[in-house]
């Protein structure tokens, strides 16, 4: 105890040394970087160019705003770095039955009238045989997004058009790329080299130093594993043990896979529900991502490969194939989901998919790196201390509560469908359920209640759009709503429903907003293979 | 009743505060939507000498019921409460303030508490509630009445110091004047169906009223939930030394404190709600240490004045294992039993309200709105528990009680809680939580615990910024108070009928 007062007596600087870069390990460096006293805390991080990071071309969520303004990033510039587009929702097509598409929105459904929550409104009309639109139409974001229109959100609270919020599509590759340059610039140190062997303390159990192929030894205090699914430090040194979600989670691999850019440029991630999981497609200014999540379990690689370049009709690169252009070979990813049942032990803290891994889905996985970083610094130990296991626990703590938010979500994509007969969906839809979710399915099944949590995802009216978008139908709705004319509430519906369409025609074209705001916008010459 | 039949009829049964409060937030709410709510209403428990304290969000939720504040505190001779003092009678503590408002103001994106944590090692000589905008205020007799200058500094809040029995009546009169069918009652009993349900409850053996949903507000009775459903209560006792209170009566202030004072000494606390009309004052002891001739002496000491209408009652803090069983619901003391400290018994009615509300059945199905109901009240109840724990836990007054209730075992969130501020002055973040992260700051650092570090972050901020920043607020502050009303003058200008 006792702190390190400043002036002559201060501690020699807190060593913290990354193993592995990448998003994870240069969202950590930058952050820390950023936020704690460059005198107080040496940040080192040690890659190696030989070790491919996943880095797909990735969709994020609106925080991602938070964590680039704490950086001081330049918006647009940052935009032009890393190919990035808008991104206002999600897609997602064929999950509850082949056909079907309904968007999740980074945005409010309709307008809590007399204080009762929008659905219920909106189920009272539809249970009363009353004229109304899809839910869907009553989000300004989902409109936007399906005429593929953009502009940043107004800031007038009272505006329609400030109703909802936005994140970005990004190479994740030129991302961490373009924190790696802005880390050092700022005395991050980058050692290029890989990790092999681990010298512990002789008593605890903590990371002394690390040794590096070249022969470089590397001492630290704490040590933040982005080493990605192999957990080089938490895993296979602290031994946390892992706990695995492949029951509810059933995918196991993914096909990676860019496409040329072509037609309009959407606002949203697009994921389509398949035979034996799902396919994403996220936009980029310079090209389309595309990838086959899938179970092993369901389906071989091959068929997965071939499912994906067909669904595609992506040829070979250079080809003559119809679809977009393939700009490289079908790229293979295997993982676990699941996730370590410690982030933190001893003085090993495990970021991004060091920690655990829950398939894109919901565009998560950046997510959790901004949280854990925010959480790791706030507990992080003073220079001259040690981790505090107090600390430790909070952080754990925080960090189980992330992953089963998470997982929940998840889940309710795959359990609410109706694509009978389909070996993957019918395991899913009838596999027994995490306690928690149950319990809101029910919920909401009897009188449309939606969670409406004060920390971590999701917002309430992103339950409210995969709900429904799965196809769970409420039995009931808030008698409160009642209280209201019915007449008086099929006009508002009407008004409503004019107001977000008229706003919306009025925006600019998503396309045209990236080109006049950070415009690299023509596609760029193929570089990288990296997807 | 077919079990898709919406419900149509909901028998409140109870007493006092707990009923009148349901009574008119239910049938405010529901009426209109064709739910005709009942009242049946048992003999009072009520002593004269009780003074209610509230806390902030009952201001709002009076709105919604249409009573408006000055009528409020007029009739019930009530006043301001802008948090509580908390003073040590032996002198060896210092004494602290919980206010309801914002402490300091956030520092180049920082919190404020860690920079303050760090500049009070660094030798400040400023308490954590000087940089409080409400309890400097209310401290100096004033009112803090927000504007946009206030808003932009933070959050500043009140309660009420309400005569029970006046407030009461007030509730009454306004659900008479809704048309609400009343009956008085001695003694109810139920009717049960086959499946346990209760079809009617039977008033002093006569008259019997049917209902879909029956609504427990009869207090620590517990007449419906407990005494006829036999749901028995999960026992806090193991986490509280408090057993018993006296309730009496002060004198009023020449001049009305707008705040409660709770008053700490080698037996227990004494705590003083001043209103317009005399003091209510609350002592708190454990019979197994002092008895009650002992427990009134000490109050009147605590007070330093004599004391009228003292009455004793035990406590039995406890949450209901099922707070809704069945088509019964209790709500206020039938659901949980809290201890006295922080005066939290309307607040966890109204708590207890809100979500009956937001989660009202809409048929006779509602398996899946009662176990949320459970889930979720329960948790709320648990985080008002644990804030009153602390105040135990890791207070440093001498005294045998004192010392009995820092040995008593912790709630495991609680412990938590501790232990992370214990290491890094941080509040660690829950759910379904009453108290704000500054009010869980206040008393863990009134108390006197001091955090072995400070979030790092803090120490990018170059130290005369922070100089700067604290100086700002400490003025404006000042500046703030010295504009304010006295509490006095407000009340009374509030107050003039017409």
């Amino acid at each position: 105890m006792g702190e390190a007062i400043r002036g002559h007596n201060r501690s020699a600087p807190f060593r913290v040394v990354i193993v592995g870069g990448g998003t994870a390990g240069w969202m950590s460096a930058a952050a820390i970087r950023r936020r704690l006293n460059p005198e107080d805390y040496a940040v080192t991080l040690i890659e190696s160019d030989d070790i491919g990071t996943v880095g797909v071309g990735e969709a994020t969520l609106p925080h991602i705003k938070i964590f680039n303004d704490m950086l001081g990033l330049d918006e647009a510039q940052f935009m032009r770095e890393t190919r990035a587009t808008f991104k206002i929702g999600i897609q997602f097509c064929d999950w509850d039955l082949p056909g079907d598409c309904y968007i999740h929105p980074f945005g409010a459904f309709g307008e809590p009238w007399g204080g009762v929550e929008f659905q219920h409104h909106w189920l009272r009309a539809l249970q009363a045989g009353r004229r109304r639109n899809s839910l869907q139409d009553y989000s300004y974001a989902v409109v936007a997004a399906r005429d593929n229109a953009f502009e940043f959100p107004n800031e007038d609270r009272n505006s329609i058009r400030s109703t909802y919020a936005y994140a970005y599509h990004f190479d994740a590759g030129l991302y961490a790329a373009y924190l790696r340059r802005w880390a050092i610039e700022r005395g991050v140190r980058r050692i290029e080299g890989q990790v092999c062997d681990i010298k512990r303390h002789a008593a605890g159990g903590d990371v002394q130093e690390l040794t590096l192929k070249s022969g470089e030894r590397i001492e630290g205090d704490l040590f933040i594993d982005c080493s990605g699914f192999r957990s080089l430090l938490l895993g296979g040194v602290m031994g946390a043990a892992w706990r695995d979600w492949t029951h509810w989670l059933p995918c196991d691999r993914a096909f990676a896979l860019p496409t040329q850019r072509a037609g309009a440029l959407t606002p949203y991630t697009r994921a389509t529900a398949r035979r034996a999981g799902w396919m994403w497609r996220i936009p980029l200014q310079h090209r389309t991502g595309n990838g086959y999540v899938f179970s092993s379990r369901f389906i071989d690689e091959d068929d997965a490969r071939n499912e994906l370049v067909t669904a595609l009709g992506a040829g070979a690169p250079g080809g003559t194939a119809p679809g977009a252009a393939a700009q490289a070979e079908p790229r293979l990813l295997r993982f676990s989901p699941g996730r370590r049942e410690q982030a933190w032990r001893g003085n090993c803290v495990a970021i991004g998919l060091a920690s655990g891994f829950l398939e894109p889905l919901e565009s998560t996985s950046i997510y959790l790196i901004q949280a854990a970083v925010t959480d790791l610094i706030n507990l992080m130990p003073k220079p001259g201390a040690v981790a505090d296991p107090r600390l430790m626990n909070e952080f754990n703590r925080l960090n189980d509560m992330q992953y089963e938010r998470i997982r929940d979500f998840l889940v309710l994509h795959y359990m609410a469908n109706r694509r009978v007969g389909e070996p993957l969906w019918d395991y899913v839809r009838s596999m027994p359920l995490p306690d928690s979710l149950a319990h809101k399915l029910a919920l909401f099944r009897a009188r449309a209640s939606l969670p409406n949590y004060q920390y971590g995802l999701f917002a309430r009216d992103s339950w409210l759009s995969v709900l429904m978008g799965q196809g769970i139908r409420p039995q009931g709705y808030d008698r409160l709503a009642d209280a209201f004319p019915m007449d008086t509430l099929e006009e508002r519906l009407a008004e409503l429903r004019n107001r977000i369409q008229t706003n919306v025609n009025a925006m600019t074209s998503h396309g045209e907003f990236i080109a006049n705001f950070c415009g690299a916008a023509e596609a760029m010459p193929a570089e990288e293979v990296a997807v | 009743m077919s079990a898709n039949a919406p419900l149509s009829r909901v028998v409140v049964v109870g007493r006092d505060a707990d009923l009148w409060l349901s009574v008119n937030a239910l049938s405010g709410a529901l009426t209109c939507v064709g739910v005709q709510v009942v009242a049946v209403e048992l003999p009072t428990r009520l002593k004269a000498s009780l003074v209610s304290a509230t806390l902030p969000p009952l201001e709002a939720f009076h709105t919604k019921l249409g009573l408006k504040e000055s009528t409020l505190l007029r009739v019930t001779a009530g006043s301001f409460s802008f948090g509580q003092n908390v003073v040590d009678l032996s002198g060896n503590v210092p004494n602290f303030f919980h206010a309801w408002g914002a402490y300091g103001a956030p520092i180049e994106g920082s919190a404020f508490f860690p920079c303050w944590l760090k500049a009070r090692r660094l030798g400040l000589n400023r308490s954590f509630q000087h940089f409080c905008l409400t309890a400097i205020a209310s401290q100096n007799g004033r009112m803090l009445l927000p504007d946009e200058a206030t808003a932009a500094l933070g959050r500043t809040d009140y309660g009420y110091h309400l005569h029970t029995m006046a407030y009461v009546a007030y509730l009454k009169s306004i659900a008479v004047s809704l048309g609400i069918r009343l009956y008085e009652a001695q003694h109810v009993g139920v009717e049960r169906r086959d499946d346990g349900s209760i079809s009617a409850v039977s008033i002093d053996g006569s008259v019997s009223l049917e209902g879909d949903l029956f609504v427990d507000a009869s207090g620590e009775d517990a007449v419906l939930i407990g005494r006829s459903l036999g749901v028995a209560s999960d026992d806090w006792r193991p986490h509280f030394k408090v057993d018993r209170v006296m309730s009496a009566s002060a004198p009023a202030f020449t001049s009305i404190p707008p705040f409660a004072e709770i008053r700490t000494a080698r037996a227990g606390w004494t705590a003083l709600h001043p209103s317009q009309a005399a003091t209510g004052v609350v002592h708190a002891f454990s019979s197994g240490l002092v008895n009650d001739v002992a427990a009134l002496e000490s109050a009147t000491a605590a007070c330093g004045v004599k004391l009228a209408d003292a009455s004793f009652h035990s406590v039995n803090p406890g949450v209901r294992a099922q707070i809704w069983e069945g088509n019964c619901v209790a709500l206020g003391g039938s659901a949980c039993v809290f201890d006295p400290i922080f005066d939290v018994e309307i607040h966890s009615l109204q708590l207890g309200l809100v979500h009956l509300l937001a989660l009202f059945p809409v048929s006779a199905r509602f398996t899946a709105e009662r176990a949320e109901y459970n889930r979720i009240m329960r948790s709320y109840y648990e985080r008002i528990r644990d804030f009153q724990c602390a105040f135990y836990a890791l207070s440093p007054v001498e005294g045998n009680f004192w010392e009995k209730a820092r040995g008593l075992s912790l709630p495991a969130a609680l412990a938590h809680k501790i232990a992370t501020f214990r290491a890094r002055g941080e509040i660690a973040p829950m759910e379904d939580e009453t108290f704000l992260p500054e009010s869980w700051q206040a008393i863990f650092t009134g108390l006197g615990v001091v955090p072995d570090s400070w979030s790092p972050a803090t120490d990018r901020i170059p130290s005369n910024r922070v100089d700067e920043e604290f100086r700002r607020i400490l003025e404006f502050i000042k500046k703030k108070v010295l504009e304010q009303p006295t509490h006095d003058k407000y009340l009374e200008s509030l107050c003039r009928p017409g």
